[in-house]
C-alpha cells in the first residue's frame, strides 16, 4: 500500500504549522521523522491519521482519499505520543484495536478479536501481561502494550509518534526492533523520532522536517551530515560514518578557544585520539599520514592532514609542510607509532616539536617493539622523551594536553 | 472478581432491597404476601402502591442514573473524582425549582418542570461555553465551565432563598434531596428517560474504555469522539436532570458506587457499568429506608449519601495518590 502526501498545508488558528508538504511512503519503508519539538512531525502524522484537515493538498492511500478517522483507522494504525495512564487491563486496551472491525451499534469483542489480540501481545513479547493493570507497567512495557493496540488494528500503515520517547536505551532499540520486524512482513511505518541515531539506525528513510518543512529527504548516509543538522536541530555535531551507518556525538564546547592540535600518527594509532581531541573541540590535524591509512581516513573526516601518496617515504614538500604545522599548532601529540624508513622523518618533526616545548608522547608499546629502523630512531626517541610530556595511554592525552595549555 | 459471581450477588440486594422497601413499616412484610395474593385490604394496598412502590421506584431510579452517569464522567474526564453534577446540573434544578417557588407556582408539577428545564439548560451552557473554540482543551474547559457557572447559579438560589425565606423551606429540604412524598408521576416522567439513558450508556460502554485512553487514542481506534462526547454529555445532562428535578440533590452517589464496583470488576465499561447500575438500584432504596425509619421523621437522603460520600472521598484520594 503506497501513501502519498501532496502539497499539503495545514493551519492552525492563523498560523501555517504545514507547509507544502510531500512525500511518499512505500511497502516496507519505515520512515523516520526527524526534527526538533514543535517542528510538525506530529503534526504531520496527524495530517495522515486524518485527526487535522490540510487547508490544502491531499492525502491519499493507492490513490484514494482517505475518508473518515473510522474508515482509517483499519488502514492507519496510529500511535499518538502521551501515552495515557489508567487503570484498564492490558488485554482490555489492546482489544481496543479492534474497534474499527466491531459492529458500531453494539461494539463487543467476540472470540477472533481476542485471538488477534492475544496474537499482537506475543509480538511485542507481554503475551503473559494479558492480565496486569496497565498503569503498574513500566514506560517500556506501557509503550509496547500500546503498539500492541496497533499491532491489533492490523494496520498496513503505522503512524508511531515518539514511540522511543521518556524510555531507556535497552528499551528503545527494543521498540525499534519490533517495529522493524513489522515493517519487514510487509507493512511500513512513519516513526517521528528525536534521537538521529536510532533513526539512522532503524529508518529505511529519512525526512528532516523544520517550521513544517520538509528539508531534507533520503537515505540516512545522504541526508544525515553535519551541516542538515546544524540547519535543523540548531546543533553542533560531529557525524561520523560505519560503512553504511551513521552517527553523531555532540562537539563539546571548546575548551580553550579555538587551540590546534597536530598528531604526528600513522597505521592507526591515531585515530582514538583523533576523535577525542575533536569531540573535546580542539581543531585537529595529523601527519604524515600516507593516503588510505586508517588514520588518514579519519584525519580527513575531522580536519587538515598532509599526506603521502599511499606506501612512499615521506617526501620533502610533505616533511616541510609537516614541520610548518608543528610551529603554528599550540601542541603537537606523536602518537604511539611504530617507526620505519618510510615514516621516519616523523620522528624529526617530534623532535622539532619537544623542542619547541609543545610535545606530548604517548608511550603506550616500548619503543624497541615498534622500532624498525635501528639506533638512530632509538636515540633521538630518547631525547624527544626527555623534552616532552610522557604519557602512558592514549586516554591520558585530554589531561596532558589542558596541563601544557594551561 | 468474575462478573457471573458479582451480578447474581448484587441481583439478589436488589430483591432484598425490594422486599424491605416495601415491606418495614406499620403494615408487615405479611401484607405484601397478602397483596400478593389479592387478600389484603385497601388500607394497605395504598400504603404499598401509591407510597412505598413509587418511593422504592424513585430510589431506584436516582441510584441507577447518578451512578452510571458518575461512570461516565469519570471516563470523559478521566478524573477518578468527576461526578455527574459536573455539568452544573445540581445548581441549575435548584434555581428552577426555588424559582418556581418563589414565584409561587409551587405545585409540585411545575417544580419538577422548572427543575427539569433549568438544569438542562444549564448543561447546555456549559457545554456552550466549554467547547467554545479558543480552548484548546476542551474537556478541561468543560470541567472548569461547570464550576463557574454552578457558583454563579447557587449563589442565586441562595438569594431566592433569603428573599422568599418564608415558603422556602420545602426548596431547602428538596434540596438536601429526598425521596419523600413520592407520586406516581414523578415516575412515569423520570422512569422512560432514565431507561432511554441508560440504555444508551450501556450500548456505547466500549467507547468509554477508548475514552480512558485520551481523545487522541480514542480517535486513533476509529471512535468519533467529538460526536460521542456530545451525546455523552447530552445523555447524562438528561439523566441527570430528570433525576434532580424528582428527588433533589442526593451528592456523592455518582462517586461511591463506581468506585465501589471499580475495586471489584475493574476499569472496563462492559462489566463495570452494568455492575454500577445493579448496586445501585439496591444501594440507594438501602440509604432512603434507613432516612425513613432512623428517626420518627424523615432525614434527607442527600445529607445521608453526603456524609457517606465525604469520608469515601478522602479514602480514595489517599489510596490513589492523587
Amino acid at each position: 500500500m503506497k501513501l502519498k502526501v501532496e502539497d499539503v498545508v495545514v493551519r492552525l488558528g492563523s498560523r501555517d504549522v504545514l507547509k507544502d508538504v510531500t512525500f511518499e511512503v512505500k511497502e516496507g519503508e519505515l520512515v523516520a521523522l526527524l526534527g526538533p519539538n514543535g517542528s510538525g512531525k506530529s503534526t504531520i502524522l496527524r495530517t495522515v491519521f486524518g485527526v487535522l484537515k490540510p487547508m490544502k493538498g491531499v492525502v491519499m492511500l493507492d490513490g484514494k482519499e482517505i475518508g473518515s478517522v473510522e474508515s482509517a483507522a483499519r488502514i492507519l494504525g496510529y500511535l499518538p505520543q502521551d501515552t495515557p495512564i489508567t487503570n484498564l487491563k492490558v488485554l482490555d486496551i489492546v482489544l481496543l484495536g479492534r474497534t474499527p472491525y466491531m459492529s458500531s451499534s453494539l461494539r463487543r469483542p467476540d472470540e477472533s478479536d481476542y485471538r488477534v489480540a492475544r496474537k499482537a501481545l506475543e509480538e511485542v513479547g507481554l503475551e503473559d501481561f494479558a492480565d496486569r493493570v496497565f498503569s503498574e507497567l513500566s514506560g517500556g512495557e506501557r509503550q509496547k502494550v500500546m503498539l500492541a493496540r496497533v499491532f491489533a488494528q492490523q494496520p498496513k500503515i503505522m503512524l508511531l509518534d515518539e514511540p522511543t520517547a521518556h524510555l531507556d536505551i535497552a528499551a528503545q532499540i527494543e521498540i525499534m526492533e519490533i517495529v522493524r520486524q513489522k515493517v519487514e512482513e510487509g507493512k511500513s511505518a512513519i516513526v517521528a523520532i528525536h534521537d538521529i541515531n536510532l533513526a539512522s539506525s532503524f529508518a529505511t528513510h529519512i525526512l528532516m522536517v523544520k517550521d513544517g518543512k520538509i528539508v531534507y529527504a533520503g537515505k540516512a548516509e545522504d541526508v544525515i551530515t553535519e551541516e542538515s543538522i546544524r540547519d535543523v536541530f540548531g546543533a553542533e555535531v560531529s557525524v561520523r560514518r560505519y560503512g553504511r551507518g551513521v552517527y553523531v556525538v555532540p562537539k563539546l564546547k571548546p575548551v580553550g578557544g579555538q587551540k590546534r592540535i597536530h598528531v604526528i600518527c600513522g597505521g592507526g594509532s591515531g585515530q582514538n585520539i583523533l576523535y577525542a581531541l575533536a569531540e573535546a573541540g580542539f581543531r585537529v590535524s595529523a601527519g604524515v599520514v600516507n593516503v588510505l591509512d586508517s588514520d588518514w581516513e579519519v584525519v580527513s573526516e575531522l580536519g587538515e592532514v598532509i599526506d603521502e601518496a599511499p606506501f612512499s617515504q615521506i617526501s620533502d614538500s610533505a616533511h616541510e609542510r609537516n614541520l610548518r604545522m608543528v610551529e603554528e599548532s599550540d601542541a603537537v601529540i606523536l602518537a604511539n607509532l611504530s617507526v620505519g624508513w618510510g615514516n621516519f622523518r616523523n620522528l624529526l618533526a617530534a623532535k622539532h616539536a619537544a623542542e619547541l616545548g609543545k610535545l606530548i608522547v604517548v608511550n603506550g608499546t616500548p619503543f624497541n617493539q615498534r622500532n624498525f629502523v635501528g639506533e638512530s630512531a632509538e636515540r633521538i626517541y630518547e631525547e624527544i622523551l626527555k623534552k616532552a610530556i610522557v604519557v602512558g595511554g592514549e586516554g591520558d592525552v585530554l589531561d596532558a594536553i589542558r596541563k601544557l595549555l594551561g | 472478581m468474575r462478573l457471573t459471581a458479582i451480578i447474581p450477588l448484587l441481583l439478589i440486594f436488589n430483591l432484598l432491597a425490594v422486599v424491605l422497601a416495601l415491606g418495614v413499616g406499620s403494615s408487615g412484610y405479611d401484607q405484601i404476601f397478602r397483596i400478593l395474593t389479592n387478600k389484603a385490604d385497601d388500607t394497605t394496598k395504598t400504603i404499598v402502591f401509591g407510597y412505598r412502590l413509587p418511593r422504592l421506584l424513585l430510589a431506584m431510579i436516582a441510584g441507577a442514573s447518578l451512578s452510571a452517569s458518575g461512570c461516565a464522567m469519570q471516563a470523559l474526564f478521566r478524573n477518578p473524582l468527576a461526578e455527574p453534577y459536573i455539568l452544573g446540573v445540581a445548581s441549575g434544578a435548584s434555581v428552577g425549582a426555588a424559582l418556581s417557588v418563589a414565584l409561587s407556582i409551587g405545585a409540585i408539577h411545575s417544580r419538577l418542570v422548572f427543575a427539569f428545564f433549568s438544569a438542562l439548560f444549564t448543561a447546555y451552557l456549559v457545554y456552550l461555553i466549554g467547547t467554545s473554540s479558543r480552548f484548546r482543551d476542551q474537556t478541561y474547559a468543560i470541567l472548569l465551565a461547570g464550576v463557574a457557572i454552578a457558583s454563579f447559579f447557587s449563589g442565586l438560589t441562595s438569594l431566592l432563598i433569603y428573599f422568599a425565606a418564608q415558603s422556602m423551606h420545602k426548596v431547602v429540604f428538596w434540596l438536601m434531596g429526598s425521596f419523600s412524598n413520592p407520586q406516581w408521576e414523578e415516575v412515569y416522567f423520570a422512569l422512560p428517560i432514565t431507561i432511554a439513558g441508560i440504555a444508551y450508556l450501556l450500548i456505547t460502554s466500549w467507547n468509554l474504555n477508548a475514552l480512558l485512553l485520551g481523545d487522541e487514542h480514542a480517535a486513533a481506534v476509529g471512535i468519533n469522539v467529538e460526536r460521542y462526547r456530545r451525546s455523552l454529555i447530552a445523555v447524562v445532562a438528561l439523566l441527570t436532570s430528570a433525576t434532580v428535578a424528582v428527588s433533589g440533590v442526593i451528592g456523592f452517589v455518582g462517586i461511591i458506587i463506581p468506585h465501589t464496583v471499580r475495586m471489584m470488576v475493574g476499569e472496563e465499561h462492559q462489566r463495570l457499568l452494568p455492575s454500577t447500575i445493579l448496586l445501585s438500584t439496591a444501594f440507594m432504596p438501602a440509604i432512603d429506608i434507613f432516612a425513613r425509619i432512623s428517626t420518627s421523621g424523615e432525614l434527607p437522603v442527600g445529607a445521608i449519601t453526603a456524609m457517606l460520600g465525604g469520608p469515601f472521598f478522602l479514602y480514595l484520594l489517599m489510596r490513589r495518590s492523587i
